[in-house]
């Protein structure tokens, strides 16, 4: 017999507790593979959702002072770090004739057969175009018109009218990269050659890879440029959705730390029980005369056996469930399911880090265990823990909150990233369960006092046993405390961040009709202007149209940052779309009739402009200073914005079109307005979204992101409810022998069912209140953390339907825990459940 | 010739402050030979399961000394101490202390298992040493397949298996019939007489005392009378 016989003889005789610490081991690495699978399939699916609704993530090379430019001064720049491909581009309007129909549409020329190759350009059917009579159309077009590829189109260019064959179709999606409403595309030397434009073009899209940041990208390419060229963030392109996905990403690195925070805990716990239950064995076994390091060894090699199964069968578990997770987060942000792609290292990870933790958490108490006195290690009554475990729970507490304090604070001024909050909240939430053995009694005890007094005995009895059992309990607990504070924290900053953006959004976009520039065409500034103006005009006129309201957009620069300059009408009778921080709204109108600007709150943490400072903003090379008077929470390109009317931005900027037309509609006249507004996109080459599309538009992105941050919640949540519930069944099979010998006092079988029950109720209960302040502060963190990336704090809500869906789980989930166990227990034969040792 | 010595020993135990400190055993010298068999004895509460408790190196003393075998315990670190407990002290206790997970045999074997012998050799110590207590028929039964006083005879045979030089016994009858009690005690006497193995007994039993050569009596945790049976107190 060796020590490795004793260590399969206790399983067998004892098989609930050890099957129940392998459980946790197997819970916690199937929620670290699932929650990272399921993360980076998130991941994933925002960059498909980004690409799909703003393209591939880009930056634009265009002339300082606007127009075309020779494509030979833009020097190379694909071997930078974080560039996909870089893509000449040159737009031309132009005129399709298709049988009797004549269509007005935007042409992009391109190496077509290169960037299918690159994967920037996706075709539905066909090939791409190779020579000068070949055209690729848009599958929505070609269809409409009903042509498809090998069929042939008339292409009035300025030189020449041309019979051109349709080699492919492309989707709408990939086509609107090159430019919003481009529905054409030719091989670029060919269209060139058709407009008499030899060698020049209209901006060079770098295209990024998934993972670059873009502003060190950007910096990167500003640095080899010459001086007649700029490295911008292209204008108008669906910056909301860059915005929505830094906080998304921050989520979801919040949710993935608080969960994997919490499978730690939840192997730790079952560890800790695991051994510090059999302190009495481990005694016996060292009086026999055993040493110290044959224990530790001897519990070492039970935790990594443990451990090694938990991991396995864990790791399995997770794999199968992220497959159907991560279909479930495509299907929520509505973009292909890409199929399940785990990093290679994931899985032998989490192997590794279970058995590391089963190891790690068994070896504290093996080493209490063994330095303990012998004759206190033998009495049978659990002891108090030392007043030196308590000043050392203190004193991590105090430290743990410090950390929080110092990274949150660095995180808030700057000095730190928004992901430092990450940081910040799981060592809150340890500080939190750190404090909770000092809670937990006096809550308890409060709560012995709330019991019917019809249950008063089992009360009684149910509050002894967690006070007797301080370390037990203060471990059960603590799983209770990180479980309901992740749910309560992060269900409260998600629902908080999302009702921002939503309300901000239904402030700023209050129309029924959006007109929207269909691409950057090099037309002259003047041109433009006047197209735009004729326009506006035409639209206004129409019977049935209210109201119009312009916005221009255009590139700007703020002390070297990147921003995004708004002009809108912002009429006096009108409330305005802003939503100021620290002024009035009379105070902003005001200020903007007098010229001046509002900044955005990123824009302003970005480049360290105050209210009341004077900037000098660069646009289309002419910099110009401006008072920003105010600043404003505002998403538009992730914050990072300057908004002022439009007739100053005109006599500031010389921004005279609009590249956005809001349409108001006369009360019941907005559907009789569609066909007007669509002769109208047609001959400015705009497009034409109903409010409602723009809203789904929105929505899309909005709700995919959610559920899928949802879906990983919920994941946690499971994962928190099948910790709480494993240690509260470790907790109940430990007290086999207590429960037998209430039974042979005179207890009823009902009784101790009941009082186990209650004792686990006052533990959720008590877990509950101690999790809902720490998910509390959670949340505020989390949004604090929202302030870099929004530029505002987010209004924080108490949400009562949260709460109570968290306290209430935490309640169920430890009665039901309990109330199993217990009733298999007074089951048993009183003589058998007396003698469990 | 003294197997077990001790000078002056005395414990205190400090369980709730130094207001509240208990001397459990104070200034007790007291010598054992080899061979001897001892009955301590004396009402609940004079420390006598102390004093086994310090003899064994299961506590350490506040002061004074335990010397076994000339060793004094109180200079071992715990790696020595636990093999002085696995090689030269075997224990019984009320509760026969029995690992319920393991076999008589096995139970038996596990102190010589502790000390690196190969389970052969340690299995056929550990049936040795059950033939020698009358358990060899009952060596692959577990201990809840046993009664009291079988396991109590487990227990002995647990605490002979590596021959050890003493053989401390706390209130070994104490869970034990009155039949059973006899047995384990005749047992204990008959190693004494037959194998001259030292053994040191609590009890607060007079007639299991009766059956020691010498009783030690101990009250409010000295030593209060010591003697040899038959003889004047020494």
């Amino acid at each position: 017999m060796r020590l490795r016989t004793l260590l399969v003889r206790q399983w067998r005789n004892r098989p609930g507790r050890a099957v129940a610490a392998a459980a946790s081991v197997a819970v916690a690495v199937g929620a670290v593979v699932a929650t990272w699978a399921a993360a980076d399939a998130s991941r994933a699916g925002y960059r498909r959702l980004t690409e799909t609704i703003a393209g591939v993530p880009s930056i634009d090379i265009t002339a300082r002072d606007g127009g075309r430019f020779d494509a030979t001064l833009v020097p190379r720049v694909v071997d930078l770090p974080g560039i996909r491909a870089a893509v000449p581009l040159f737009y031309r309007p132009t005129l399709l004739r298709v049988g009797e129909s004549r269509l007005r549409e935007v042409a992009v020329g391109v190496d077509a057969a290169a960037l299918a190759a690159a994967g920037l350009l996706t075709l539905e059917s066909g090939e791409p175009c190779r020579e000068d009579d070949e055209v690729i159309l848009d599958a929505t077009l070609a269809k409409g018109l009903g042509v498809g590829v090998g069929d042939e189109v008339l292409f009035f260019a300025r030189r020449r009218i041309a019979r051109m064959r349709i080699t492919g179709l492309a989707t709408g999606d990939s086509l609107r990269w090159f430019a919003e409403g481009a529905t054409v595309v030719v091989d670029i030397q060919a269209l060139e050659a058709m407009s008499l434009s030899t060698a020049e073009v209209d901006r060079v899209r770098i295209a990024l890879l998934a993972d670059a940041d873009r502003a060190r990208v950007m910096a990167a390419v500003a640095e080899r440029l010459p001086a007649s060229l700029v490295a911008d963030v292209p204008v108008g392109r669906a910056s909301m959705a860059d915005d929505v996905l830094h906080s998304a990403n921050l989520g979801l690195d919040f949710v993935t730390a608080l969960t994997l925070a919490m499978s730690w805990f939840i192997v730790g716990n079952a560890m800790l029980m695991n051994v510090a239950e059999r302190r009495r064995g481990l005694s016996l076994v060292r009086l026999l005369g055993a040493t110290g390091r044959q224990v530790r060894r001897f519990v070492v090699l039970e935790a990594a056996i443990l451990g090694g199964v938990g991991s396995i069968v864990g790791a399995a578990l997770g794999l199968a469930a992220a497959g159907p997770i991560s279909a479930g987060i495509s299907q929520a942000l509505q973009t292909p399911p890409a199929g399940l792609a785990v990093e290679p290292w994931l899985v032998p990870f989490a192997i590794v880090m279970g058995v590391f933790l089963a190891v790690a958490a068994a070896w504290w108490p093996a080493r209490e265990a063994t330095s303990l006195d012998l004759l206190e290690g033998l009495a049978a009554a659990p002891t108090a823990a030392p007043p030196s475990a308590s000043r050392n729970l203190l004193v991590a507490a105090a430290a743990l909150t410090v950390v929080a304090a110092v990274s949150e604070a660095l995180m808030y001024v700057g000095v730190w990233p928004p992901r430092a909050s990450v940081v910040s909240g799981i060592a809150l939430l340890l500080a939190f369960v750190s404090l909770t053995p000092f809670l937990l009694i006096p809550l308890v005890r409060l709560l012995g006092r709330l019991v019917p007094s019809r249950w008063q005995v089992e009360g009684r009895l149910a509050v002894d046993q967690i006070v007797r059992q301080p370390i037990r309990t203060a471990l059960t607990a603590g799983v209770l405390v990180v479980a309901v504070s992740n749910g309560i924290g992060l269900g409260h900053a998600i629902r908080d961040s999302v009702e921002d953006v939503l309300a901000w959004y239904g402030k700023m976009l209050k129309a029924d009709w959006v007109l929207t520039q269909a691409g950057a065409l090099s037309v002259s500034r003047e041109e433009r202007g006047a197209d735009s103006r004729r326009m506006e005009r035409i639209v206004r006129e129409l019977a049935g149209v209210a109201d119009v309201e312009g916005i221009g957009v255009a590139t700007g620069r703020v002390a070297g940052s990147v921003c995004v300059v708004i002009a809108r009408d912002m009429p006096d009778d009108k409330p305005l779309p802003l939503e100021p921080v620290g002024a009035t709204i009379d105070e902003v109108r005001q200020a903007l009739a007098r010229g001046e600007a509002v900044a955005g709150t990123v824009l302003a943490q970005r480049a360290g402009v105050k209210a009341g400072d004077e900037v000098v903003v660069e646009v289309s090379g002419r910099a110009t200073p401006v008072k920003v008077a105010a600043l404003v929470v505002d998403y538009t390109s992730g914050g990072a914005s300057l908004q002022l009317r439009r007739d100053a931005a005109r006599k500031i900027f010389g921004m005279e079109a609009a590249d956005v037309l809001l349409v108001t509609a006369e009360p019941g006249r907005a559907a009789a307005l569609r066909e007007p507004l669509e002769a109208i996109a047609r001959e400015h080459s705009m497009l034409l979204r109903s409010f409602g599309e723009l809203r789904r538009y929105i929505d899309r992105i909005v709700t995919g992101v959610v559920g899928s941050l949802w879906s990983i919640l919920g994941l946690g949540f499971v994962v928190g409810s099948l910790g709480v519930a494993n240690t509260v069944t470790m907790n109940v099979l430990e007290k086999k022998r207590s429960l037998g010998l209430l039974r042979a006092v005179g207890m009823r079988r009902g009784q101790v069912v009941r009082m186990v029950v209650l004792e686990s109720i006052m533990l959720g209960i008590a877990g509950g209140i101690i999790g809902l302040v720490a998910g509390l502060t959670t949340a505020l963190f989390i949004q604090l953390a929202s302030q870099p990336l929004l530029g505002h704090p987010l209004r924080f809500h108490v949400r009562p339907d949260i709460i109570a869906v968290n306290l209430l789980a935490a309640v169920v989930v430890t009665a039901l825990a309990a109330w199993l166990p217990a009733r298999r227990a007074v089951r048993l034969d009183l003589l058998e459940s007396i003698s469990a040792e | 010739m003294s197997i077990l010595r001790t000078e002056a020993l005395e414990k205190t135990f400090n369980t709730a402050g130094a207001e509240a400190a208990v001397t459990a055993v104070r200034d007790v010298n007291l010598t054992v030979d080899s061979g001897e068999f001892v009955a301590v004895i004396g009402a609940s509460g004079s420390g006598k399961s102390t004093l086994l408790h310090l003899l064994g190196g299961i506590t350490r003393p506040t002061s004074g000394r335990v010397l076994l075998e000339g060793v004094d315990l109180a200079t071992l670190d715990d790696d020595a101490l636990a093999a002085v407990r696995r090689r030269r002290i075997g224990f019984v206790f009320q509760r026969y202390n029995l690992l319920p997970e393991l076999s008589l045999l096995e139970n038996v074997a596990l102190p010589l298992v502790l000390d690196g012998v190969g389970h052969v050799r340690a299995d056929a110590a550990a049936l040795e040493a059950l033939e020698a207590v009358g358990m060899a028929g009952r060596a692959g039964h577990r201990p809840d397949e046993l009664s009291g006083g079988e396991q109590q005879r487990g227990a002995i045979a647990r605490a002979l298996v590596t021959r050890p030089a003493i053989v401390l016994a706390d209130e070994p009858t104490g869970a034990l019939d009155t039949v059973n009690s006899a047995r384990v005690v005749e047992l204990l006497q008959r190693l004494v007489a037959e194998r001259r193995q030292t053994v040191i007994l609590i009890t607060h039993d007079p007639a299991v005392a009766a059956a020691a050569a010498r009783v030690v009596r101990m009250c409010d945790g000295r030593i209060e009378s010591d003697s040899t049976s038959g003889a004047a107190p020494r």
